[in-house]
């Protein structure tokens, strides 16, 4: 559904970013987070940016996936301007379009594996959640696991719960924060893997704060931020590719 | 399975610990106001259906002329489906055949007494009924001196006017005897029917017509305000309230308990308020979660709307269930204490404003903090970021007053209550930002100190915030709480001073000067005590400076103008009677006289006035230097007109007056006395002042039962506040044991900050309290303010202790669960 490409050339971008600057107030002081930032990323391709700790990848993530809107620029997703929307107008775009994977899971302690998975389904109005979910699990390996709250499984097992609950509503987005971030390496190896194949099987487009190299390297463009300046790395041999 | 609704569904809220305060603490408040309304009403109702006997009936509608009262009201009445009952009263002299006796007659119908019993005998020493029924139409009931005195059996005939009447019975005590001394001919009852054949009533003598109504509030209401506009001066629609002591104790009893009922509701709103703000505050992960999800704004509010509306629902309805029982219960406790069968039931109407209470708490104190869920910034799921909400509170706030104002207006519907204790609570709110602003302040220059004292002054600063709302909030209970401990103490002392158990509840008039000393040592060998003797001299009303009293007054109609007034001699005169006017006889004074208030209003005089008195052949004047309030009921001797010793009515002749306490099982004295004292009547009022006192017991037992709940809900709030705020300290005690913190030093720490805060909040509240019972006394229970000191000084170690028990129970789990368990589950 997402890889329905139109000829309109616009279209052909996921998100594309202009002249984006980003500051907060800090009641006296005015806080310059991010500073003339432009990127596009195209449907269907995979992102990674990295950078130091505070350099400004989360705000700048946030910004991206609408959670947001920049003090200046322009941010667009799907062809819509989302920075020109009002927050209720922006979340309802958000829903089916867009999944997150956080470094900390964020996933309801109160519900079940399943039922956690079912949940934006549900809110998207969707049908066949359950099965929908179910078929998920399985498929990020935790199909005996449905009926088991967040607390009884471990960090690795949240964190694919908290994937297969991003790719629920098979959205055209997905923004992960650092999504390994808080798991060892094996376990940080076999997040990745699942995430870059539904991704893959998905044709979601991908974009991902990370530390890790390894993960960043995975990706189609790779990009980095210092000091809320962001820098495409030219060097990336998918970039080549799809150039 | 529906997921969504779980993210928000009843049951997992009930295991939130905030939502589980704001349930209590709503279904507290609604169980109070609930409770209390039913039970006011059943008090009401049985406490005015036993004090109607004073009236033996519902209402009496008395004329002040003897004009009678028109037969269309009577009909008016029925047709509403009240109970209707006519009496008449009169003077006049009876005989049997040799001798005549001037009497006070009151002649009844087959309906008397509506309400009450009477109690009479077949002959002076048969036993004692009890009857709802007077004499039939040819009979007559005499009262035992009257029998003596004119040596009748049953069956004698009596003659009375006109008309000869047969003796059936002698009437031992009527309910509405009344009290007036006034009145000292003896008592002879007939009925109703006989009066005409006596032909006493002629035009211009003295005849006063009673009309007894009874039956339910509403229709009485409604046939007042059918009757009042046909009313004219010269009738009085009388209800047991209108009189002084018991009317103003039911009344301060009601008052009493609907400030019970404004407090219960304040101490709620306070717990909700605080119980909702940190249930929001622990919700706005979910809420930012479930925004990434793409839920808007409406979407997130009728989410949570739905919750608060179940909740509210499920609260009052517990509420209701748990106050229905409650007010049962203290229905029967009182009706156990009253002797009396339980007629118990619940007019749900009674009960609005409880659900009243219960929407006012969930919207305008639960609500709006969960309602600004919805702006939490969706970017809250990568970092939490601090929300300014200052202007939200105080709009809260505002709202939240006047909101609480009204409620408290359509509750109490009394002014001066609801703004006294509005202006409490503004002190409070005020001291508490000066006291609040100095604690921080001290907290941050005090030196480090050692120890848990170092930890506890620490985690004050550190805590600040909550440090400053669980103060508040224990700080506003405090003052809730204190004060009705307070009010109701003054209350209490109030009513045991009005009527001591001890009060004189027997009369003795007509004491002849020679039989004086007989009666003295017939006190003493029984061993009771007397109050003073009062010398009564029969005397009429007859000029006003110099002119014929009848054509100068201002109410040329006024019954005492028509017969002989009981005029006394004193130094000094009876406690509960206050000089409105003029001054009271100073030491050696020989002239003058003090005049009751509404008789001086009534004949239109003031200080100075010459009135003129005859007794007997003697005509005696005097000028008014002083004018009393008096309290009729108030079950003391009383006169209208009091004259000093060695005065102008100084050696005329002249009968005493006395009054003592006689025990219930010391009864059978009172045979002995009257077979020795023929002539002297016996008052008995002892059965009016046990009913007066049997009611006030009742209603302090409600008031007791009010404060026991109030004070339940004020801990349940207590221990809420402090629940509220739990996890956040077990967390921080589990990290400083992970830290290799010393339990010892933890606890001492705790208790030591707890200790603080409930001292200082301690010192605040009982200041505060203060401030509403000053307010309160002085409008509300008019009595006088003194500080109370022994509460003032040591309510606030109390608290104290109160507060570093709370603190030390909540750290249990803190020492008692390992602390990587601990973390983990608070994660
Ligand atoms: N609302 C805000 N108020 C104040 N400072 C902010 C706010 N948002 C971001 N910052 C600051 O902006 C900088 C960038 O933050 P951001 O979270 O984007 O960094 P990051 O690159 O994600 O870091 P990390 O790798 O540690 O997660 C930080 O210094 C952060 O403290
Ligand atoms: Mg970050």
């Amino acid at each position: 559904m997402s890889t329905d490409r139109q000829r309109n050339p616009l279209n052909d971008f996921m998100i594309k970013v202009e002249n984006l600057s980003h500051s907060v107030d800090l009641g006296t002081d005015k806080l310059s987070i991010l500073q003339q930032v432009n990127l596009d990323i195209r449907k269907g391709e995979s992102a990674a940016i990295v950078g130091r700790s505070g350099s400004g990848k989360t705000t700048l993530l946030g910004l991206l996936a609408g959670l947001d809107i920049p003090s200046s620029g322009t941010v667009s997703m799907n062809g819509h301007l989302i920075s020109a929307l009002s927050e209720d107008e922006r979340a309802s775009l958000r829903s089916q379009r867009v999944g997150f994977v956080f470094q900390s899971f964020q996933l309801l302690p109160a519900l079940t594996a399943i039922e956690n998975v079912m949940l934006p389904i549900e809110l998207a109005g969707l049908s066949d959640a359950k099965s929908k979910a179910e078929a998920l699990l399985q498929r990020v390996g935790l199909g005996d696991r449905m009926q088991h709250t967040p607390r009884q499984l471990s960090g690795g097992e949240q964190q694919r719960v908290a994937i297969a609950r991003a790719f629920a509503v098979e959205p055209q987005v997905l923004f992960a924060d650092e999504p390994t971030g808080n798991l060892d390496t094996r376990t940080g190896e076999a997040i990745t893997e699942l995430l870059m194949t539904l991704n893959r099987e998905q044709g979601t487009t991908l974009v991902m704060v990370t530390h890790d190299q390894q993960l960043a390297e995975r990706c189609q463009r790779h990009f980095v931020i210092e000091a809320g300046v962001l820098h495409e790395k030219t060097d990336n041999t998918t970039e080549v590719l799809s150039a | 399975m529906n997921v969504t609704a779980k993210v928000v569904s009843f049951t997992q809220d009930l295991r939130e610990r905030n939502v589980k305060v704001m349930l209590m603490a709503m279904i507290i408040a609604v169980a109070t106001v609930a409770t209390i309304n039913a039970f006011a009403d059943h008090l009401q109702r049985t406490l005015m259906t036993s004090a109607n006997a004073f009236l033996a009936a519902d209402r009496q509608l008395n004329s002040r002329t003897n004009a009678p009262i028109p037969e269309a009201w009577y009909a008016e009445a029925e047709k509403r489906g009240l109970k209707v009952g006519r009496m008449v009263e009169f003077g006049t002299m009876v005989s049997n055949e040799s001798q005549f006796q001037l009497v006070a007659v009151k002649a009844v119908d087959n309906a008397y007494p509506l309400r009450g019993e009477i109690e009479w005998q077949a002959d002076l020493d048969s036993t004692r009924q009890i009857g709802s029924k007077g004499p039939g139409p040819g009979e007559v009931w005499l009262n035992p001196r009257l029998m003596r005195l004119l040596n009748l059996r049953p069956g004698d005939a009596l003659e009375v006017g006109s008309t000869s009447l047969e003796v059936t019975g002698v009437i031992m005590r009527e309910p509405d005897g009344g009290f007036r001394l006034s009145n000292l001919a003896p008592r002879v009852m007939m009925h109703v029917d006989d009066v005409a054949a006596t032909e006493v009533i002629q035009p211009g003598s003295r005849v006063r017509h009673r009309g007894l109504f009874a039956g339910d509030e509403a229709t009485l209401h409604d046939f007042e305000i059918w009757l009042e506009p046909q009313l004219a001066d010269n009738y009085r629609w009388v209800d047991v309230r209108q009189g002084e002591t018991l009317g103003e104790s039911l009344d301060k009893a009601e008052g009493f308990l609907l400030l019970g009922g404004s407090l219960a509701v304040l101490l709620a709103v306070v717990a909700i308020a605080v119980a909702s703000r940190q249930y929001a505050l622990s919700q706005r992960d979910r809420v930012a979660l479930l925004k990434t999800m793409g839920l808007t704004g409406s979407r997130i509010r009728r989410l949570y709307l739905s919750r608060l509306i179940w909740w509210g629902a499920i609260a009052t309805l517990l509420g209701l269930m748990l106050a229905i029982p409650a007010a049962w219960f203290l229905a029967s406790m009182t009706a156990r204490l009253m002797e009396q069968p339980l007629h118990f039931e619940v007019d749900f109407w009674q009960l609005w404003p409880a659900v009243l209470t219960a929407l006012v708490a969930l919207f305008a104190f639960a609500y709006p903090p969960i309602d600004r869920l919805r702006n939490t910034p969706a970017m809250r799921v990568f970092r939490s970021l601090p929300t300014n909400n200052k202007a939200a509170l105080f709009k809260d706030l505002l709202l939240a007053s006047v909101v609480i104002f009204a409620l408290l207006w359509i509750y109490v519907s009394d002014i001066v209550l609801v703004m006294a204790l509005l202006g409490a609570v503004m002190a409070l709110v005020i001291s508490l930002a000066i006291a609040g602003g100095g604690l921080i302040w001290g907290l941050r220059r005090l030196p480090a100190g050692k120890g848990s004292w170092r930890l506890a002054v620490i985690a004050l600063y550190l805590h600040r915030n909550a440090t400053l709302s669980q103060m508040s909030v224990f700080a506003m209970t405090i003052m809730l709480a204190a004060t009705l401990v307070l009010v109701r103490s003054s209350l209490l002392a109030d009513w045991q001073a009005q009527l001591p158990e001890d009060a004189p509840n027997h009369f003795l008039l007509n004491i002849a000067p020679e039989s004086v000393d007989q009666v003295e040592a017939f006190f003493t060998d029984n061993e009771l005590n007397r109050s003073p003797l009062y010398p009564i001299i029969r005397g009429r009303l007859t000029e006003i400076n110099g002119q014929p009293a009848e054509e100068v007054a201002l109410n040329k109609d006024d019954d005492e103008l028509r017969r002989e007034l009981n005029l006394t001699i004193s130094d000094s005169y009876p406690e509960d009677n206050q000089i409105v006017d003029g001054q009271w006889f100073a030491t050696g004074d020989t002239s003058g006289l003090s005049i009751e208030q509404s008789l001086a209003e009534s004949l239109g005089v003031k200080i100075g006035d010459e009135l003129g008195f005859t007794v007997g052949a003697e005509k005696v004047t005097a000028a008014i230097t002083s004018i009393r309030s008096v309290q009729w009921d108030s079950m003391r001797p009383n006169f209208f007109i009091i004259f000093p010793p060695n005065g102008a009515i100084d050696g005329l002749p002249s009968t005493s007056l006395t009054s003592f306490y006689l025990a219930e099982q010391d009864k059978t004295l009172l045979n002995d006395f009257v077979r020795q004292f023929p002539t002297i009547s016996v008052l008995e009022i002892d059965h009016i002042i046990e009913r007066i006192q049997q009611i006030i017991r009742q209603v302090t037992q409600a008031v007791e039962a009010i404060l026991v709940m109030i004070l339940l809900a004020a801990i349940a709030v207590m221990v809420a506040v402090v629940s509220a705020t739990m996890s956040e300290r077990q967390r921080e005690g589990a990290l400083l044991r992970t830290l290799g913190s010393q339990q010892r030093l933890l606890v001492r720490a705790t208790i030591i900050e707890f200790a603080l805060i409930g001292f200082l909040a301690g010192i605040l509240g009982v200041l505060t309290a203060e401030i509403a019972v000053w307010a309160l006394q002085y409008r509300m229970f008019e009595g006088e303010f003194h500080w109370h000191w022994p509460v003032v000084i040591s309510l606030p170690f109390a608290s104290a202790c109160i507060l570093a028990l709370l603190g030390r129970w909540q750290l249990t789990p803190v020492l008692t669960v390992s602390p990587m368990l601990l973390l983990r589950k608070l994660e």
